[in-house]
């Protein structure tokens, strides 16, 4: 039963900030863009986060703080892409360099280290236990204790949703997507739907960097966001953006993720273990590579 | 091409600028730092020597990212294809016995080959089942890096050393040093030599760029695309696991834990400023080398730490990419204007 | 007289970097009208409304509307001023429904931004109802016919309001009842009080159809003046600035072997429907088959069918005799020489120079294009080739390394059409080989046709535009649904006969009662 728990919640660790930052490149797929800079985001998100919560002495003040390290990131790329009419692709391409390059010079810079920061002054963001549900037995374990990010994960999935299936905001969005030209010629500026996407998934981002460093862990460490943009760039992409999807996909990639860490200290090198959540990746593209084309 | 060339010194001097005002704002004195820069790269021999020997990696990752891009394939897979030619040219260097003549050709062949496996999966799984390169070289990428780690943790870990790393390849694969320049340095211009007849003279170069601007209208004409989607992932496979294994033959003549990691994604990068022209990747692949390696000189005079070429680097990039587009939106205008007065004259 | 309405004075607009599309133009609209803006493709009819409409941003001049200047910066406020255009190239969203595409940009809502589907929705049926549309609101646009999409685009402008509607060539796609219909809707809506800007380049339907004309010719207003005044004959100098001939001279074609010969052909799409259902047909050498269809009704799939750009599921396709029905591209290139419909994304490589697209499929088929055992290319050869086509077509550039979008509309499809035509290939394959020419080219591309006929070619002409078809082909094939519903001989038919079978034989009688 441990082995389940323990399993159950490594899935949530592994998959919450694959979930962020997929359900922001799900605003960024409906509007139309080749958004490959999540990676950038949540990499300057998580640190800044380390940033807010070491010198502002709170969690809260932290995630504001990478939010807005990362839509800052998101001001850059529609300085480039939006503005400048730079490629997209290239954009985000830089805008990742940018990320590590800035992220490794700051952390020499403001906390004189290389590799890693950490520090018994950097608050971390609070497990929550949810009330009357988390007194419930089985139910309990499954649902309190966990996170705050966790459920805000879901929150942000169940909006997400609502947003762009329901809402005014949503067909415009769709349509950005669809046919930038309909919607101009509809009264719609598109640049500024792209713009608004843009700025949601630069808050999944931010979330979801404050959910590494200051989630699961209490550190920075050089690029430490090791490819999880660009799995959660896959999600979307299998997915085709829809929210839900994104949701299951997460929680499969998480699934996988968490056996990483259960397997360790198994007979399985370490290294093998490691790149399942790669190798999952690829095998989910082959399954849907595969159907796409018998359709 | 000429505008290009003045768009990519505008765009580096551009970048060179906003990286002193960083500096600056820092409280660095951003004329000593790039002085420092300069002083241990281009100024000095073994500065030089150095920078090129750094540049081989860089340039060859280049030219295979240029010549993908510039065919219209997403090849970014170059640092697992790196880290397989790296293992390639480390196992033969290691376990075969040949004299001199023979294996350094072989250990270069096995380094390519290594590349060309790498890329080749990739394509291979796009011919099979239509998986979008795109993804998929990236996630080989992270496999090819723990796949090495395990290969230099546990069959071919040296018992003599402290972190993993293999034994040293035998003296007969090293790569000399001619003039103080490493004989790497020479592989690296006859590659882009050969690149750059390929791609401006070359029937393949007329088609693969064709392919990259249209592949439709490629079709159509009657160019095998399929065919030559294969050859130019196995052709740019090829050249960054060339690379890998040249680093470890001119350089530490092992697998050591983290080769090839600092050079990540800087072909991508490299290709990205250039534009996918080939001399332009050779004259980048040089610039970032210098930065690179003037940055561990400047980090030792001054205070500023070597991360800050990091930052100057991807300012390079976007600040180069964005010029070259506005710029031409600028000389559109100013045609616009005049076109205008014409008219209505 | 109605009081003038929008008033557009001395517009100039240059495209980067030296097209001058629009010198000093200025054209007044009277409101309650229908407004013809006649003149060759590329004579700035659609760049002036954009610029009135706030696509485009013009370089001179001004706009008053109701004798106040205005300035649109973008469609949202050309639409809040009352002004909605619809555009030659139909801007809906397929996935989206009817009622969702007209709502798109003005969607009522409620609270927290939540669509509001059920007033949406009434608000748009309501608009149906009252204009007479016949449509479904829930309908997907994807699943309704092109002429239906048109009246969803008029639908999406009166559901804003708008008083004035600028129509960019609506009858391009439709076949001839159906431009009766729109005709038709189009009056009724003037008789509300609508004021209607009709840009076309067809003649008859203007004089038919509107109260006043404005000509225009390479970016300038030549004139404006009341349909009633003018006779096509008189409009036809006045676009052009010389007097056109209307019936091209064509000898009776005297056809000799079946050059292609196509059994049954079928594609079926990725959802099992038959896009090409059991096509058969022949042409002969020194014959010019015209394929005529409303677009979308398989013309598309035939072409990439016999280029081999898709598998066909059924059927088979000879060549002179020799079967090219699972053929790769290359090998069918040896025998077809092909001037597809898109030139931007079938017919060249805009970025490329215009050597490198000159040479295209000649630099396999041809071996003095290679040196050094096929490795390299033989550039004096490529110069030469890119030299003959400029002499040999009239080819107006300057330098053979220059980009081939740096050419214009004209010369870039003669420099594809001398690609194609110099692969002596004995069957020419031709999609729409005139869209978006002007006069003096399509008249050019026609004489080549004729030409290439009396070479004793096979042609294959696949158009949607009814009078090229008539005017050069000696047999006419219809196409509807996928199939090939007719097969008439040129001289034996008639633009109302196509037009019934181009709408599948279906309501031809009623809708032949509208016109």
């Amino acid at each position: 039963m441990s082995v389940f728990y323990g399993l159950y919640s490594a899935m949530l660790v592994g998959a919450t900030p694959i979930l962020l930052a997929a359900i922001g490149g799900a605003f960024t797929y409906y509007a139309g863009i080749f958004n490959i800079a999540m990676e950038g985001m949540m990499l300057v998100g998580a640190f800044c986060a380390v940033l807010g919560s070491f010198f502002l002495h709170s969690w809260i003040l932290g995630i504001v703080c990478s939010i807005a390290g990362a839509l800052v990131m998101a001001g850059i790329f529609v300085l480039f892409a939006v503005r400048l009419h730079t490629d997209e692709f290239l954009t985000g391409i830089a805008l990742n360099l940018f990320a590590v390059g800035l992220t490794t010079f700051l952390l020499r810079d403001i906390f004189h280290v290389k590799g890693a920061f950490t520090d018994p002054r950097i608050v971390a963001i609070p497990a929550v236990t949810v009330p009357f549900l988390g007194q419930i037995p089985v139910v309990g374990r499954l649902v309190s204790g966990y996170n705050a990010i966790i459920y805000v994960a879901l929150a942000v999935t169940v909006v997400a949703a609502y947003v762009i299936f329901r809402t005014s905001f949503g067909l415009r969005l769709r349509a950005a997507g669809y046919n930038a030209a309909c919607l101009n010629s509809s009264g719609v500026q598109t640049p500024a739907i792209r713009v608004w996407s843009l700025m949601l998934c630069a808050i999944c981002c931010g979330l979801a960097g404050a959910y590494l460093s200051l989630g699961s862990v209490r550190l920075f460490a050089e690029n430490m966001s090791a490819g999880r943009g660009w799995i959660s760039l896959a999600a979307v992409i299998l997915v085709s953006g829809n929210p839900w999807g994104v949701g299951i996909i997460s929680l499969l990639f998480g699934f996988f993720d968490g056996l990483t860490v259960f397997l360790q200290g198994s007979a399985i090198p370490t290294q093998f273990t490691a790149m399942i959540p790669y190798v999952a990746t690829l095998v989910s593209l082959y399954f849907y590579s595969v159907r796409k084309r018998k359709a | 091409m000429r505008k290009q060339t003045f768009s990519g010194i505008l765009g580096v001097l551009a970048a060179l600028v906003i990286g002193g005002v960083v500096l600056a704002l820092q409280k660095f004195n951003p004329f000593s730092t790039y002085g420092a820069l300069l002083q241990y790269s281009l100024l000095s021999a073994s500065g030089l020597s150095a920078m090129l020997s750094r540049a081989v990696p860089l340039v060859l990752t280049g030219l295979s990212a240029s010549i993908a891009f510039g065919s219209g394939l997403n090849n970014l897979g170059q640092p697992g294809q790196l880290v397989i030619g790296a293992l390639g040219a480390t196992v033969v260097g290691l376990f075969v016995p040949l004299p001199a003549v023979a294996l350094i050709p072989v250990c270069i062949a096995a380094a390519m080959v290594g590349g060309m496996l790498w890329s080749g999966l990739a394509a291979g799984l796009r011919r099979a089942f239509a998986m979008d390169e795109f993804i998929v070289t990236l996630m080989l990428n992270f496999i090819a890096d723990y796949f090495a780690l395990w290969a230099i943790t546990y069959p071919l870990f040296d018992p003599a050393a402290l972190s993993p790393m293999t034994r040293p390849i035998r003296t007969y694969a090293w790569l000399s040093e001619v003039g103080g320049i490493n004989a790497s340095v020479l592989y690296m211009v006859v590659a882009t030599v050969l690149c750059w007849l390929l791609m401006s003279k070359g029937v393949s170069g007329y088609e693969w760029r064709i392919m990259g601007q249209n592949r439709l209208f490629a079709r159509i004409g009657g160019c095998r695309v399929d065919a030559h989607y294969v050859r130019v992932m196995l052709v740019t496979g090829a050249l960054a696991g060339l690379a890998g294994g040249l680093m470890v033959m001119g350089g530490p003549h092992r697998f050591v834990k983290g080769l090839g990691a600092n050079y990540a994604w800087d072909g991508v990068m490299i290709a990205v400023v250039a534009n996918n022209s080939i001399p332009g990747t050779f004259f980048y692949g040089l610039l970032f080398s210098m930065l690179q390696q003037g940055a561990i000189g400047m980090e030792l005079v001054t205070a500023v730490p070597s991360e800050f070429i990091d930052v100057l680097q991807a300012i390079i990039v976007l600040v180069v990419v964005a010029g070259r587009v506005s710029l031409n939106l600028m000389f559109d205008r100013i045609a616009t204007r005049k076109k205008l007065r014409e008219s209505l004259q | 007289m109605n009081s003038v309405l929008i008033d557009l004075q001395h517009i100039s607009k240059v495209f980067p970097p030296a097209t001058v599309a629009l010198s000093d133009v200025s054209v007044s609209f009277r409101s309650g009208e229908i407004h013809a803006l006649v003149g060759e493709n590329g004579a700035g009819k659609t760049t002036l409304m954009k610029v009135l409409y706030g696509l485009e941003r013009r370089d001179r001049g001004d706009i008053l509307l109701r004798g106040t200047h205005v300035d649109f910066r973008n469609p949202r406020e050309a639409i809040a001023a009352g002004i909605g255009m619809v555009h030659q190239e139909i801007l809906l969203i397929p996935e989206y429904t009817i009622w969702q595409n007209v709502v798109l940009g003005a969607e009522p809502v409620h609270a927290l931004g939540a669509l509001d589907i059920r007033t949406a929705r009434e608000r748009v049926a309501r608009k149906i109802d009252e204009f007479q549309f016949n449509l479904d609101p829930d309908a997907p646009v994807g699943s309704i016919s092109v002429a239906a999409r048109q009246k969803v685009e008029i639908l999406k402008l009166l559901y804003r309001d708008v008083s004035v509607l600028i129509l960019d060539e609506p009858t391009a796609v439709l076949a001839p009842q159906e431009v009766g219909q729109l005709f038709l809707e189009l009056q009724h809506l003037r008789d509300k009080g609508h004021t209607i800007i009709f840009i076309s380049h067809r003649l008859d339907e203007v004089l038919g159809l509107s109260d006043q004309v404005t000509v225009m010719r390479r970016g300038k207003a030549v004139a404006t003046s009341p349909a009633s005044r003018l006779t096509k004959e008189e409009l036809a100098r006045q676009m052009v600035g010389r007097s056109v001939v209307f019936a091209a001279e064509r000898s009776p074609a005297e056809p000799g072997e079946p050059v292609l010969v196509a059994q049954g052909l079928t594609v079926r799409t990725t959802d099992g429907r038959d896009a090409l259902d059991q096509v058969s047909l022949q042409v002969r050498s020194g014959e010019i088959l015209g394929v005529a269809g409303v677009e979308g009704n398989g013309q598309f799939e035939l072409v990439n069918a016999i280029m081999g750009l898709s598998t066909i599921a059924a059927g088979s396709l000879f060549v002179q005799g020799i079967d090219l029905s699972h053929a790769d591209i290359l090998t069918r290139r040896r025998f077809i020489s092909f001037v597809p419909q898109d030139r931007g994304r079938m017919g060249a490589s805009l970025p490329a120079s215009i050597l490198e697209n000159a040479i295209m499929t000649h630099h396999i088929l041809d071996r003095s294009f290679r040196r050094w055992r096929g490795l390299a290319l033989n550039y004096r050869r490529a110069i030469a080739l890119t030299r003959q086509i400029q002499h040999q077509f009239d080819v107006s550039m300057e330098n053979a390394a220059a980009p081939f979008q740096s050419l214009s509309g004209g010369n870039q499809q003669k420099v594809i059409l001398g690609r194609e035509l110099l692969l002596e290939a004995p069957l020419v394959l031709m999609d729409q080989p005139t869209r978006g020419l002007d006069v003096g080219s399509t008249e050019y591309v026609h004489g080549l046709l004729l030409d290439l006929r009396n070479r004793k070619k096979a042609v294959l002409l696949v158009s949607a535009d009814l009078d090229e078809v008539f005017t050069v082909a000696d047999r006419i094939i219809v196409m509807s649904r996928g199939q090939l519903v007719a097969d008439l001989r040129t001289e034996e038919t008639t633009r109302e006969e196509v037009g019934y079978y181009m709408l599948g034989g279906k309501d031809a009688v009623h809708a032949q009662a509208d016109i």
